[in-house]
């Protein structure tokens, strides 16, 4: 998987993450089960430094896409976007994109050959 | 969550009854390799950065010798448990300041909500705060010593 990929889904990780602490429903059942929340500066400050290593571009889209779904970067499985579930055309498989960032028809996800 | 179901979680495969790392982010490497190395997860890196970034948020070390690490990854199909053990312990920055000797790694899918774990998290939790539980727990050799504590009558 190229680097920037890589990086995207680390980013897409986070961002669940923060998500999660910012949301009262799951911050306050994590804390009634006893965990602490105390770090969410320092999650905010990775994802700066994480996100400053991936190119504009490729960040701008996956911010777009963030906004809407939960995952906005996948890998392809059985011929599938798995966000919408649309089968992929054909062309998606050849070498010429094996390495490449591809981008569902359908509902516009990214989508990388794992 | 039945208790059955609970104990479902616990394959053969995802249990560890001999941790041999005795620090936090190299324990942490130990139960994701082991996850690796059966097929459960499909990136190393990405479960080792999420996990990471999790305990910059507050430890998952809870104290009396137990820890949650958990969280969500692109990197894993389906819910995952993975227990683990340590005979000597391991210095886990818990709440307690005590060393911690048995791990619950909880994985979830990022494409399910956090309640998908949640639940579970929950359930386990409830069972460390029985004494007599998270004492056989603390003491569980095998696998079938798990199931039959998780799985149990037992309160």
């Amino acid at each position: 998987m190229r680097e920037e990929f890589r990086l995207l889904v680390g980013l897409q990780d986070l961002d669940i993450m923060i998500k999660e602490v910012k949301d009262k429903h799951t911050a306050n059942e994590l804390k009634s089960m006893g965990f602490k929340l105390t770090g969410l500066e320092e999650l905010q400050e990775a994802r700066k430094h994480l996100a400053a290593k991936i190119p504009t571009s490729l960040l701008n889209r996956y911010e777009k896409l963030a906004a809407h779904y939960t995952v906005a970067i996948l890998p392809v499985t059985s011929n599938k976007c798995l966000g919408c579930f649309v089968k992929l055309p054909t062309s998606f498989f050849s070498s010429a994109y094996s390495h490449e960032l591809l981008t569902c028809e359908s509902c516009g996800r990214l989508l990388y050959i794992p | 969550m039945e208790s059955r179901k609970l104990a479902s979680f616990f394959e053969e495969d995802l249990c560890i009854f001999g941790l041999r790392s005795k620090k936090k982010i190299s324990v942490l490497q130990e139960m994701v390799r082991h996850l690796a190395s059966v097929g459960r997860i499909s990136d190393e890196r990405f479960i080792m950065e999420m996990l990471k970034n999790r305990e910059s948020l507050g430890s998952t070390g809870l104290g009396m010798g137990v820890a949650f690490p958990h969280g969500r990854s692109l990197a894993i199909k389906e819910l995952t448990v993975l227990f683990a053990r340590s005979t000597g312990g391991v210095e886990f920055e818990a709440q307690d300041g005590k060393q911690t000797n048995i791990f619950f790694l909880i994985l979830a899918p990022s494409d399910k909500g956090a309640d998908t774990y949640l639940a579970l998290l929950s359930e386990l939790i409830s069972i460390i705060q029985k004494p007599k539980k998270l004492d056989s727990l603390l003491a569980a050799k095998d696998h079938a010593s798990l199931i039959s504590i998780l799985g149990g009558e037992e309160s």
